[in-house]
């Protein structure tokens, strides 16, 4: 399978009367927008923001982000199964917004957590900071149940993102970057000396909040299975977790997987990226041995020397990170792991709720419980009065100049378990 | 199947039909309720740390074991000993704003709480034949 | 701002005393730095400047530990330091044991900085690692100008008291203490190149190590009891009066094997413990209670247990380096087995 990328580089954003992408600029009509958000009847209103780099703009509570994309050739549409039908995706051309991206904001429940602040020392710990964002704050009609009301916003992100991809897709891009999956015989005969890897990526999949579709299938009624790296980057894996804002897999990362990236970086002349295999982190015990043992047998059945394993969330998932590192290895397959830690604001905790010897190969994300100063900003976009409640994190926590100091649990993709960030700890 | 909860959302709905046994206490008391309970042989069904929420942020939490006591069951110890340890590990940090002192809040906490283990009864009830919802 | 005055304490091997034979060196400060300590002024530049040297043989702090401590630090006081290094060891263990106790105390006692240097197999490492900073070093002092470097730049951190970063910014031994710090790369690449590594069987690091699982798999009961032989081994240090193998009361280097046939009891006049880790009153007055050779005599006699092996062994686990104490282990073990031995008793404090 094979897709080509077509990256516009986006440098800034501007509302306008016409929406269109033009030397590097995205004009946005927000009526127009708005008023195709308010389709949804669950919606009661929109308000539409921008937050650029460097300003003095926090984001909160951060719900998801999704970056902008547009299918111009081959079959399936961005975000199969939810967007448009569940043709597969991945091959063919895709249009990309770099630069740009949709940030949706909504109080689904009380202690929706999430900050993305554009500059200042939180700005460091987010990848978000560095993008030109349209920022969606949602308002559901009275009511509403959360579950509903999770789905309303996800929706919302998603058809924002969707509505502004298509402005690409007449666009030149400035660069196009090809990506290219051979089927299992013939990366064999083409790759003979290279080892083979697989990349094995757990989804956040435990219930109301925290959960992730496929294909807009939710994740936890599947067993394990396989994707096309491809397809990752149409769309195929929505994010809709919206707890633990540290380490959970925003829509933007499934679009950007790092792990993805940089196996397809040395794929074909260091090792041969052979897939994805993508498996779940249910609540209930048997789930976590059923696709546990599934994913070793994928990862044997695919003959592979070695997987990178990824984490999404906090504690239930440290024992199916650990289950699947270690039936993988019993295989006699390498892994190596990707987690976070929560060490205690010391550093002086056990990091992981659960551990075994064949872990010996862990990259970590750092650890979530840091306490970091967060001075105050000019401006608030989404529910600023969260601020003071939750995003503070503790009691105590917000001083009187406005500065808030949280752990760096309650930034958005702080310590990211697919490894998009450079933080780390020892 | 049993189902040990300190929330009054999952112990008060009549749709949810296996044993329960109800703790007045916090999310560290349902730890070691369940504790006890394997070390008298039942397994742990669902996972202790379910849900990304920190135990210094929700206090609810409601954990399945098996109503069968057998010989007492390695792995279930390992899992709910580093919970207990996790748990201990946060509830040292001051609480979380909203904790225990606002009724929307808790009303939340309590609704994440009941669907998480709504869908492991939805996991187990496909095991057994749908019977236990 | 003056510089930092900063104390330097060595061995008197560092000092170019002597070796071995002047091992017994006792306590003694001198103005200016010594031996090594040249390398560490220049290393500081125009910031710091080692004011004294002070020098201990490793044999008399080790066996004199509580005077030897005080003697060093009150030398160390009286040149009124900003901060004190201590080192590096190397993979020298009874020097290291010696830099982390007075590094430790002098932050202990003193409330002044202080760091050394190890490799990380010296014993010293797991006995102070969290106690105080251990620049990780060489084994050999081949590895001094590195070390030298390493140390003097965090020396330079702690005594401006600058916030220290995590072990692999600063060249410190992991002391347990999570700590965050920006990569070079981002984590995805890390795991690309931490797996083509793994998978080639080239060494790489871990970012996170798992607790330690050194866990040992029950053996099957023995069978009959009534017949089966028994040996007695213990790391509580009990040897024969004397200690004729001079086995050292830390970081032991060997373990002894002794012949108990004929030996009924150990008495306060036969056998004795060389242990320094304990209080060992109790231990000089009645062997019997680390190594427990009368009950099973009284045993064997009885025939609840088929004999008392001919030789237990012994050695001090006080600060014996865990690699050490496995290589003993598995000669130990060999002999066990070849001599026939069914089940053993072990011992510690």
């Amino acid at each position: 399978m094979k897709l080509e990328l077509g990256n516009i580089f986006i440098r800034d954003i501007r509302f306008d009367s016409v929406s269109k992408v033009e030397k590097g600029i995205l004009f946005v009509n927000a009526d127009e927008l708005r008023d195709h958000l308010l389709e949804d009847e669950n919606i009661k209103s929109v308000s539409l923001e921008i937050a650029r780099p460097g300003e003095s703009i926090r984001i909160l509570p951060v719900k998801d982000v999704i970056e902008p994309r547009v299918k111009v050739q081959g079959s399936g549409g961005i975000f199969p199964g939810i967007l448009s039908k569940v043709s597969t995706v991945g091959s063919g051309r895709t249009h990309v917004l770099k630069g740009a991206a949709v940030v949706t904001t909504g109080k689904i429940v009380g202690f929706q957590e999430g900050i993305i602040d554009m500059s200042g020392p939180g700005a460091d710990y987010t990848p978000f900071s560095k993008l030109n964002n349209l920022v969606v704050v949602c308002e559901p009609v009275d009511g509403l149940k959360q579950y509903a009301h999770e789905k309303a916003v996800r929706l919302a992100g998603l058809k924002a993102a969707a509505y502004l991809g298509k402005l690409a897709k007449d666009v030149e891009p400035d660069e196009v970057k090809v990506y290219e999956t051979p089927s299992l015989k013939e990366g064999i005969e083409k790759y003979p000396d290279l080892p083979r890897v697989a990349y094995v990526q757990m989804l956040q999949t435990q219930g109301l909040l925290h959960d992730t579709y496929v294909y807009g299938l939710d994740m936890k009624h599947s067993l394990p299975t396989m994707l096309y790296p491809t397809e990752l980057m149409d769309g195929a894996v929505v994010s809709g977790n919206c707890v633990s804002a540290c380490d959970k897999n925003t829509t933007y990362h499934h679009l950007n997987n790092p792990v993805v990236h940089d196996l397809f970086a040395k794929h074909g002349t260091e090792l041969n990226f052979v897939g994805v295999i993508i498996t779940n982190e249910n609540v209930y015990l048997a789930d976590k041995e059923r696709s546990s043992d599934w994913s070793a047998k994928l990862a044997e059945f695919f003959g592979v020397d070695g997987v990178i394993i990824s984490q999404e969330g906090f504690g239930n998932p440290d024992t199916d990170l650990i289950m699947n590192c270690k039936k993988i290895e019993a295989k006699g397959i390498k892994t190596v792991i990707i987690t976070d830690e929560y060490a205690g604001r010391d550093g002086a905790s056990q990091s992981l709720a659960d551990a075994d010897a064949s872990a010996d190969a862990v990259v970590t994300a750092g650890n979530a419980n840091m306490l970091v100063s967060l001075p105050p900003m000019e401006k608030v976009i989404g529910h600023p009065e969260v601020a003071n409640v939750i995003a503070g994190g503790f009691e105590g926590s917000l001083q009187q100049d406005g500065t808030i100091v949280v752990e760096l649990q309650a930034i958005t993709g702080a310590t990211n378990e697919l490894g998009f960030n450079k933080l780390s700890a020892r | 199947m049993i189902l040990v909860t300190n929330n009054p959302k999952v112990q008060g709905d009549p749709g949810i039909s296996c044993d329960k046994e109800y703790i007045e206490g916090s999310l560290k008391d349902v730890l070691i309720a369940v504790r006890d309970r394997i070390h008298k042989g039942h397994k742990l069904l669902s996972h202790p740390l379910s849900g990304s929420l920190k135990p210094n942020e929700t206090p609810y939490k409601s954990i399945l074991i098996s109503k069968e006591a057998g010989s007492m069951d390695w792995d279930s110890l390992q899992i709910i000993e580093n919970s207990i340890k996790v748990c201990e590990k946060f509830v040292r940090y001051p609480k979380k704003c909203g904790y225990n002192n606002q009724e929307r809040l808790l009303a939340d906490f309590s609704e994440v709480d009941y669907q998480l283990i709504v869908a492991a009864l939805k996991s187990a009830a496909d095991k057994v034949g749908g019977e236990i919802l | 701002m003056g510089k930092y005055r900063v104390v330097h304490y060595i061995n008197q091997f560092f000092a170019q005393i002597g070796g071995e034979e002047k091992a017994d060196y006792r306590p003694e400060a001198r103005e200016g730095f010594v031996g090594p300590g040249m390398a560490f002024n220049a290393a500081f530049g125009d910031k710091a400047e080692i004011v004294g040297t002070v020098i201990c043989g490793d044999s008399y702090f080790n066996e004199n530990l509580e005077a030897a401590t005080k003697e060093v630090l009150d030398l160390i006081k009286s040149f009124e330091p900003d901060i004190v290094i201590a080192g590096p060891a190397f993979n020298a263990g009874r020097y290291g044991m010696a830099c982390g106790t007075v590094a430790s105390t002098v932050e202990k006692e003193l409330g002044i900085p202080a760091i050394t240097g190890m490799y990380v197999e010296n014993p010293g490492v797991d006995s102070f690692k969290k106690d105080i900073y251990i620049i990780s070093t060489k084994s050999s002092a081949a590895g001094m100008r590195d070390a030298v470097k390493t140390m003097a730049a965090l020396a330079m951190k702690l005594a401006a008291g600058e916030e220290i970063g995590a072990s692999a910014e600063e060249g410190y031994i992991p002391n347990g203490i999570r700590v965050n710090f920006f990569e070079e790369k981002r984590g995805s690449e890390r795991a690309v190149d931490m797996l083509l590594a793994k998978m080639a069987g080239k060494p790489y690091t871990t970012e996170f190590p798992m607790p330690d699982f050194d866990r040992v798999e029950p053996r099957p009961a023995v069978k009959d009891i009534t017949k089966a032989t028994i040996a007695l081994v213990t790391s509580g240090g009990i040897v024969p009066k004397g200690n004729p193998d001079h086995i050292e009361s830390s970081s032991a280097s060997k373990y002894g094997k002794y012949d108990i046939e004929g030996v009924f009891d150990l008495t306060e006049s036969t056998y004795e413990t060389a242990h320094g880790g304990y209080d060992p009153v109790a231990a000089n007055q009645d062997a019997d209670r680390v190594l427990p050779v009368d009950i099973l005599r009284e045993y064997e006699k009885a025939g609840k247990i088929g004999k008392l092996h001919r030789y237990f062994y012994s050695t001090t686990g006080n600060g014996t380096a865990v690699a050490s104490a496995k290589a003993y282990a598995a000669a130990i073990g060999k002999e066990l087995v070849a001599d026939g031995v069914d089940a053993v008793i072990l011992t510690s404090t």
